[in-house]
C-alpha cells in the first residue's frame, strides 16, 4: 500500500509542478472570485429583481407572467456555462498538460527505476493513472464544486444535479486520457498521443450530428458511420448530458457517456495489459 | 543452505524489430552465472554485450525469451524478488523538481519504508555521500557527480541485501569514486551483494571479488580477478644473480627480466615460463644446487584492463566459462 501511494503521490506532484496545471487552477480561482464578487444577484423575498455583473444590469426580473430571467434560470445558465467550458476547455488543457506525463513515465532512468521497486507492473500503471485522475479531480471539484456552493449559497437556489456533472466532466477526461496512455503505451510520443485524441475529440463533432449526416449517404457509408458511433468516444454528444445536469433537465439518453465510457475501458485494459507483458 | 543473490540459468534473449522483414538481435546467449551473497561482483563488456539486457531481466526490467532468472530464489518478476534491491541506474532520470529530501522520501515510499524508518535513515545517507548540505536543494540545480551521490542514497535507502549498480561513478571526480569506492567496501563488510556493471575496469579490479565478462550476448569468462589476471604459467623470479652457465642451460625458460635490477642489494629480476608446476619445482631445485637464492616466486599478472582487451577481441571471445 506505501509503495502504491508512493506512485499515486509521484503522479500528482509531477503535475503540479507543471505550470499549465497551475495556470488551471489559477483561471479557476478568478472564475470562483467573478462568480462570487462580479456577479451580483438582487434577490427581493425570495425572487431576482435585478442581474448585475461588474455593476452593470443584464436585465430585468421576471414579469408577471413568470417570463423573463428568473432567479432560477441565472443559477441554472451560469452553472451551465462554467460546465460546458470545464468540459471543452478544461478537458482539452488537462489533456495537453497531462500527456507528457506518461511518456515521460515510461522513459529510460525513470521506468527502470521504478520497476526495480517493489511493486507489480500493474500497481503501477493503475497508481500512474489514479494520480492523473485524482488530480483532475481536485481541479474540477475545485471548480465546479466551488462555483456550485457560491451560486447556491448567494441565492438559496441548491441544484445538486450539478455535482454530477464533475463524474461527468472527470469521466471523459478519464476516457479521452486512455487515449493518450494506449497510444502512449505502444508509440512513447506525447505528440502521437495528442494528435489521435484531439483527432478523436474532432470525429465526435461530425459523429454528433450523426441523424442528419447518416441519412445524406449511402447504405454501405451509412454502417460505417453508424458503426464509428457506436465504437469510438462520443465525446461532443456528452456535452448535452452536462448541460443537462447543469439545468436539472432530465438526461434524454445515457448512450453516449456510456458507450464513451466502455471505449475508455477497452483501452484503459489493452494499454494496462500491454504495458505490464512490454520490454523497457 | 540459502538461496544464492542471483541465479540465471540459460537466460537467453532476442529482441525482434519490424513487421515485414523481422530482424532479430541476440542480446543475451544461454548466460548461466550464480552470484552468491556477499559478492561484489563485477559485470563487464563491450558495448552492446548484453549487460544492460542482463541487468534489465534482473530487475525485471525485461522479460527474458528463454531460459531462467531469480533473486534470493525468487523469479525476477515478482515484486518479493525486488524487496531487498537497491538500485542505480546509469542513465537515471529523477524528477527534477523535487528536493533531494522530497525524492528520497518518494523512492522510499516505493521501496515500501515506513516514514519513521526513512526519517532516520535519510540523514545517515545523506552523510554517507557527502550530500547533508544539499538536502533542502532541488535536484535541477545538481551536477551528474552530485545526482550520481544522491541517486546512490536512494538505491541504499531500504537498507537492501542486493544493490545494483550501473556505472556508479560516472562523472564522478576522482575524490568521490574514491568515496564511492569506500561505500562499496563499507556494504560488502556488512555481507550486502553488490552487482557492479562499470567500464572503469580499474575501479572494478579495485573492489570486486568476482568478475564476468559478457561478449557479443555470451559469458566468455567468469572467476576472481586473481584467476582471470594470473598469466598461464608465467613467473617473476627475484632471486641472487643466476650463474650465466646455468642461465644459458635453462635459457628456454628462464631469462632476465626487462626491469632486472631491483631495489635491493644483489637481488635480480628473472621471467619464468614453464609448461607445469612439476618443471617449476625442477627449475627451482635447479637454482638452489648452483646456490642462488631465492628472494620471491610470483605468478605475473595482467592488469584486467589488458585481460579484458584481450578476452574480447575477436580472435579470443569465444565462450570459454558459461556456468559458475
Amino acid at each position: 500500500m506505501t509503495a502504491l501511494s508512493g506512485i499515486v503521490l509521484l503522479s500528482v506532484r509531477e503535475l503540479w509542478a507543471k505550470k499549465i496545471v497551475i495556470g488551471l487552477f489559477v483561471v479557476s480561482t478568478l472564475v470562483l472570485l467573478m462568480t462570487a464578487f462580479a456577479l451580483n444577484l438582487d434577490v427581493v423575498e425570495g425572487s431576482l429583481a435585478g442581474v448585475r455583473v461588474f455593476g452593470e444590469n443584464l436585465g430585468d426580473a421576471q414579469d408577471g407572467d413568470g417570463e423573463g430571467i428568473t432567479l432560477q434560470n441565472v443559477v441554472f445558465s451560469v452553472q451551465a456555462v462554467v460546465a460546458g467550458a470545464t468540459y471543452w476547455i478544461g478537458i482539452l488543457l488537462a489533456l495537453f498538460s497531462t500527456a507528457p506525463l506518461f511518456t515521460s513515465l515510461l522513459e529510460t532512468g525513470h521506468i527502470d527505476l521504478l520497476l526495480s521497486k517493489p511493486l507489480s507492473r500493474t500497481q503501477l500503471f493503475i497508481g500512474h493513472i489514479s494520480g492523473v485522475w485524482l488530480t483532475m479531480l481536485i481541479l474540477s471539484t475545485y471548480l465546479l464544486g466551488g462555483v456550485w456552493l457560491i451560486m447556491s449559497i448567494k441565492t438559496g437556489v441548491w441544484n445538486p444535479s450539478f455535482l454530477l456533472s464533475i463524474g461527468i466532466v472527470l469521466a471523459m477526461f478519464g476516457v479521452m486520457y486512455s487515449v493518450i496512455v494506449f497510444t502512449g503505451v505502444w508509440t512513447q510520443s506525447t505528440a502521437l498521443a495528442l494528435i489521435v485524441t484531439y483527432g478523436l475529440i474532432f470525429i465526435s463533432l461530425v459523429l454528433a450530428g450523426g441523424e442528419q449526416l447518416a441519412n445524406q449517404l449511402q447504405p454501405g457509408w451509412r454502417a460505417v458511420f453508424w458503426g464509428f458511433y457506436h465504437v469510438l468516444p462520443n465525446f461532443a454528444e456528452v456535452t448535452q448530458t452536462v448541460s443537462n445536469l447543469s439545468r436539472a433537465e432530465p438526461i434524454a439518453s445515457w448512450y453516449p457517456f456510456a458507450s464513451a465510457s466502455l471505449f475508455g475501458a477497452v483501452l484503459y485494459g489493452s494499454a494496462g495489459f500491454w504495458f505490464t507483458r512490454r520490454d523497457f | 543452505m540459502p538461496d544464492p543473490a542471483i541465479r540465471t540459468e540459460a537466460l537467453s534473449k532476442t529482441y525482434r524489430s519490424g513487421i515485414i522483414n523481422r530482424e532479430s538481435v541476440h542480446a543475451l546467449r544461454e548466460v548461466s552465472l550464480t552470484v552468491q551473497r556477499g559478492e561484489i561482483f563485477g559485470l563487464l563488456g563491450p558495448n552492446g554485450a548484453g549487460k544492460t539486457t542482463l541487468l534489465k531481466i534482473l530487475l525485471g526490467i525485461a522479460w527474458p525469451t528463454s531460459g531462467r532468472a531469480r533473486l534470493f530464489g525468487h523469479a525476477t518478476h515478482a515484486p518479493v524478488a525486488r524487496q531487498q534491491v537497491g538500485y542505480l541506474p546509469e542513465k537515471h532520470r529523477f524528477p527534477d523538481f523535487l528536493t533531494t529530501d522530497q525524492m528520497l522520501h518518494l523512492y522510499g515510499r516505493l521501496s515500501g519504508v515506513p516514514s519513521d524508518e526513512r526519517e532516520a535513515r535519510i540523514p545517515e545517507l545523506l552523510d554517507q555521500v557527502d550530500m547533508s548540505e544539499w538536502r533542502g536543494t532541488k535536484l535541477k540545480k545538481f551536477s551528474k557527480g552530485m545526482m550520481q551521490r544522491v541517486g546512490l542514497a536512494q538505491a541504499l535507502l531500504n537498507d537492501p541485501d542486493l544493490v545494483f549498480l550501473d556505472e556508479p561513478t560516472d562523472g564522478v571526480d576522482p575524490v568521490g569514486r574514491r568515496e564511492i569506492r569506500d561505500i562499496l567496501l563499507w556494504l560488502h563488510n556488512q555481507g550486502k551483494t553488490i552487482f557492479l556493471n562499470s567500464h572503469l575496469l580499474s575501479e572494478v579490479e579495485k573492489v570486486c571479488t568476482r568478475v564476468a565478462i559478457l561478449n557479443q550476448g555470451a559469458l566468455v569468462r567468469l572467476g576472481t580477478i586473481d584467476e582471470l589476471t594470473a598469466m598461464e604459467r608465467l613467473y617473476d623470479l627475484q632471486t641472487t644473480r643466476i650463474p650465466d652457465g646455468v642461465l644459458s642451460a635453462l635459457d628456454d625458460v628462464l631469462r632476465p627480466a626487462d626491469a632486472f635490477e631491483t631495489s635491493q642489494d644483489a637481488i635480480f629480476r628473472y621471467r619464468l615460463q614453464v609448461e607445469n608446476r612439476a618443471d617449476l619445482n625442477a627449475v627451482l631445485d635447479r637454482l638452489r644446487s648452483a646456490e642462488v637464492e631465492l628472494e620471491a616466486v610470483e605468478p605475473v599478472r595482467r592488469s584486467l584492463e589488458d585481460y579484458f582487451i584481450d578476452v574480447v577481441s575477436p580472435q579470443n571471445s569465444a565462450p570459454e566459462a558459461t556456468s559458475a
